[in-house]
């Protein structure tokens, strides 16, 4: 079984990688393997790819840093003080499944762009001023807006390196005679170190393939960043130079690989930290004091600007005709004309269909193929093993629009052009280590004494599968499947390469909306998005506590 | 120093319940002794480790090390942990994952702004002591865990406090290195001359190693004594079952005499050391511990505590055997010879002499 995992994993990852290094060799889709060093000349000459690179690094640290700063505060707070509510933090930890980044980016357009920006014309109207305050579309509004919607990654990062945090590491320095302080910089921050880094480095290469906040908020302003580059080569003027874009792609895929293996190295070395856990006596948590409820305020603040006001923007503009102050007038002109308008797109309406059969088709192959991946990683462990997890782990770093100008090159060859299979396999692909992930944690969980003494019982092969490892397995399955089915009904970066006429998806018809500016129907196509994402998470769930239930009373 | 610890209580808050962990413990640490806070899991023990050590705060009372007060609600002195000058080795160790040997042991040293030369001979001289020279530059995430015991040790040593803390410093090691490292400890802390508490639940630990033993339960302390008298001279059946295996037989006190006490039993009437207090009538425990049970060969029986019975089962152990000794509805646990060449089922004549035979007042 093994060597056919093998060929599959690797085809998936590996083919748009090697398609995309050819493809940069050649003159353009339709002269593929004819070698030239034509398109990398042409696009790193180009004057205006320093500007692009600056930018790139700009808005990658920068989202890094904010996004990583906040996590610290967040799981500290959470982990080592007496905040109230503490259900927050995990709320604000799964939220960007509901919630599509494309949504999120352009709701805080809704919110800040300098026209009619609505935090804007309030604040205008307050304080009497011609300009506007804020204008979102600058590099500092990317940063910010990549940042909040990063922020999750990076805590499920630190948040649990912080729980496994020893807390006797930071007593006996005190003991030894140091300052809260000199505890602070010598000891609790270099052991967290290698999480800190981890989670840099992890949203680094997530910001670095991000592509809604890029194209909805930098593109009006003219700010490129090295995925909105690609995306204006090929889809932008009047031919799509697919060689130039895999040039330039090339240098955003090998940044990525690179450091997603830097992340792995951090990850192990912060493994390598856990020491002896402390049995028995649980650790005191930090009284905050009167700082509590101030602290618990922010965290809130932060939960609302996460959550509940990009859905409360895109709901109000969903039912005003235009872009208004909130109102007695905004109110008395309400209606449900966008959401009739969209109901009777026939555009909307196929890409409604077309995202709801990828996200279930799509997560449930890719759930499959991912509890095969994850048995042979987790329990075969031989060579053969250690490959197909390498092979699994590449493409966690694949930046979704490069990958897709790679599958492009593979699939102008094949019946599979402008077929939704083509999105289909690309979506499997790219999103392969989130299934992977929960279900290789789901099997190593299985201790394999538990197999054993099932087997020991008297229970034969299949006996135990169905009474002890299947159920065992349902968690995750069910969260490998959420997660994968919620990224494939929102999925943009890859979708805006595969897409065609005939295969498009939600994330890209509301891309189109935005830049039409029809943010009526954008925002009543965003509901109705936020709306499948959230069913399909509760019908799942709802299986799975069954099925878990029923394994067992039966 | 001598520690001082008058009238401390604290409560933990849980879930809107209330747990006491300490009720109201009056102590005397004595200087220069080992000295031992005993208890099941969840007594307080660790809880009033803490408090002296600093890193937790009582609800009430006063502490002093060394005649200065570290804690004191009524008078509002709170030292923090890294004014108190202490030492103190952890349950988990707590080496520094990202320091080397060198740097974790020089680490008090540095909050102290030692000279780098003399940190680099006190180190040196401290890994000697603790028989880990040369693994100055081996990383923390490399030892083992008695090497990194040893490292904790030299740690909490290296700045010479005149108070060391031990928690449960060997409840990480197995049960092998645990014997080995108990001796070593047990032979620096007599070099050193140092003030040592140390927490553990481990009776054989704690009988070992200590000068002196508090034995606590349920935030209090129960009894305190030297290891001899905790084992053989405590009359409250806690400490008694805690310290060590025991028979517990209930009675009532028939007469008294003397340096002995007569208690009816349903064995029969049993010879006691007999204790303060007592009076006849009063109800009893007798208590016996299972090495002093001996076999009586046969002939015609003499003398006090001699009872006949059924050897009911017999388990062999190694350096002994353990025999259940049947007489009538009572049964008694003796340590017995292992190449007597007994059977189950056999009649026994049982003596103990009455010396070894306490009475609990509960």
């Amino acid at each position: 079984m093994t060597p056919l995992l093998i060929a599959v994993v690797g085809f998936l990852t590996v083919c748009p990688v090697v398609m995309l290094l050819l493809g940069s060799f050649s003159r353009g889709l339709g002269a593929f393997g004819a070698f030239t060093v034509e398109k990398y000349v042409q696009a790193y000459t180009d004057p205006a790819f320093a500007d692009i690179l600056i930018n790139t690094a700009l808005f990658t640290l920068g989202s890094a840093a904010v996004a990583t700063a906040l996590a610290l505060v967040l799981s500290y707070l959470n982990t080592r003080t007496n905040i109230p509510f503490k259900l927050l933090f995990r709320i604000i930890s799964i939220t960007p499944m509901m919630i599509p980044h494309i949504l999120f980016a352009v709701s805080w357009v809704l919110l800040l762009n300098p026209t009619n920006g609505l935090i804007n014309l309030v604040l205008n109207g307050i304080l009497g001023l011609e300009a506007s305050l804020f204008n979102i579309y600058t590099l500092p509004g990317m940063i910010l807006v990549e940042g909040l919607l990063d922020l999750p990654i990076a805590y499920l990062i630190i948040a649990p390196a912080m729980a496994a945090f020893d807390v006797s590491l930071e007593e006996s320095s005190r003991v030894c005679g140091a300052s809260e302080f000199r505890t602070l910089t010598k000891v609790t921050l270099p052991v967290l170190r290698p999480a800190v880094l981890a989670a840099l480095t992890l949203v680094i290469v997530r910001s670095l393939a991000s592509f809604a906040v890029p194209s909805v908020i930098g593109m009006p302003g003219r700010i490129y960043v090295l995925a909105t580059h690609i995306y204006r080569i090929i889809a932008t003027g009047f031919i799509a130079d697919y060689g130039l874009a895999s040039a330039v792609g090339m240098s955003a895929l090998a940044t990525s690989i690179i450091l997603i293996y830097v992340y792995r190295h951090f990850t192990a070395e912060g493994e390598k930290f856990v020491t002896i856990s402390s049995r028995g006596y649980r650790p005191a948590v930090i009284d905050l004091k009167k700082a509590r409820y101030p602290l618990f305020g922010f965290v809130a603040l932060l939960s609302f600007l996460l959550i509940i006001l990009p859905v409360l923007v895109l709901l109000y503009t969903s039912l005003v005709p235009y872009v208004m102050v909130p109102g007695a007038r905004a109110f008395s002109m309400m209606s449900l004309r966008h959401w009739l308008a969209v109901l009777k797109d026939p555009l909307s309406l196929l890409s409604l269909k077309n995202s709801l059969f990828l996200g279930v088709a799509g997560a449930t192959l890719g759930v499959i193929l991912s509890v095969f991946v994850s048995y042979v990683v987790a329990k075969v462990r031989t060579a053969a093993s250690g490959i197909l997890e390498s092979l699994s782990f590449l493409s966690f770093s694949f930046p979704g629009i490069v990958i897709g100008v790679g599958f492009m090159w593979f699939f102008v060859q094949t019946p599979l052009y402008a077929t939704i299979w083509s999105l289909l396999i690309g979506y499997i692909a790219t999103y392969l280590p989130y299934g992977i992930r929960p279900m290789t944690s789901a099997f190593i969980q299985i201790h394999s004494h538990l197999e054993e003494s099932s087997r020991v019982c008297g229970g034969g092969t299949f006996f135990t599968l169905r009474r002890i490892i299947i159920p065992l397995l349902v968690p995750g399955i069910v969260s490998g499947w959420i997660l994968m089915a919620t990224m494939f009904v929102r999925e943009l970066s890859l979708s805006v390469v595969l897409s065609r006429p005939g295969t498009e998806v939600l994330a890209v018809q509301i891309l189109r909306f935005a830049e039409d500016g029809l943010w009526g129907r954008l925002s009543a196509l965003g509901i109705i998005m936020i709306l499948i994402s959230t069913t399909l998470v509760v019908i799942v769930s709802r299986i799975g506590s069954r099925m878990g239930r029923m394994y067992e009373s039966g | 120093m001598e520690i001082l610890i008058r009238d401390v209580s604290k409560d933990f808050h849980a879930e809107g319940r209330r747990i006491t962990a300490l009720s109201e413990v009056n102590l005397a640490i004595p200087a220069n002794r080992i000295f031992t806070l005993l208890g099941p899991s969840g007594c307080g023990k660790t809880t009033l480790l803490r408090c002296i050590v600093g890193l937790e705060t009582p609800d009430r009372g006063e502490i002093s090390i060394g005649g200065e007060i570290v804690w004191s609600r009524e008078k509002n002195i709170f030292v923090p942990p890294e004014k108190r000058g202490l030492g103190m080795v952890f349950q988990t160790y707590a080496i520094w994952p990202h320091m080397n040997v060198f740097d974790n042991v020089a680490y008090p040293l540095e909050t102290r702004k030692i000279p780098r030369e003399e940190i680099r001979g006190r180190v040196e001289k401290v890994l000697r002591f603790v028989q880990l020279e040369g693994f100055e530059t081996r990383p923390a995430t490399k030892l083992s865990g008695g090497q990194q015991q040893r490292v904790a040790l030299a740690r909490a040593l290296i700045a010479e406090p005149a108070v060391i803390l031990f928690d449960e410093p060997l409840s990480n090691l197995d049960a092998k290195l645990r014997e080995e490292t108990r001796k070593e400890l047990r032979s620096f802390l007599t070099e050193l001359r140092i003030t040592a508490v140390y927490v553990t639940h481990d009776r054989i630990e704690a009988l070992s190693l200590s000068d002196e033993i508090a034995v606590m339960k349920e935030g209090r302390i129960v009894e305190i004594g030297s290891p001899r008298d905790i084992y053989f001279e405590s009359n409250r059946r806690f400490v008694a079952d805690f310290i060590g295996r025991a028979n517990f037989i209930a009675g009532t006190v028939a007469a008294i005499g003397g340096s002995h006490a007569l208690a009816e039993t349903p064995i029969g009437k049993v010879a006691c050391r007999a204790g303060k207090g007592l009076a006849p009538g009063q109800e009893v425990t007798v208590c016996i511990r299972p090495e002093f049970i001996a076999l009586k060969e046969t002939g015609t029986p003499e003398g006090a505590n001699i009872f006949k019975g059924t050897l009911e089962s017999l388990l062999f152990v190694g350096e002994a055997c353990e025999g259940e000794i049947r007489i009538g509805e009572i049964l008694l646990v003796a340590r017995l010879d292992p190449t007597a060449g007994l059977r189950e089922g056999a009649p026994v004549t049982i003596h103990f002499d009455p010396g070894h035979c306490s009475l609990l007042s509960a």
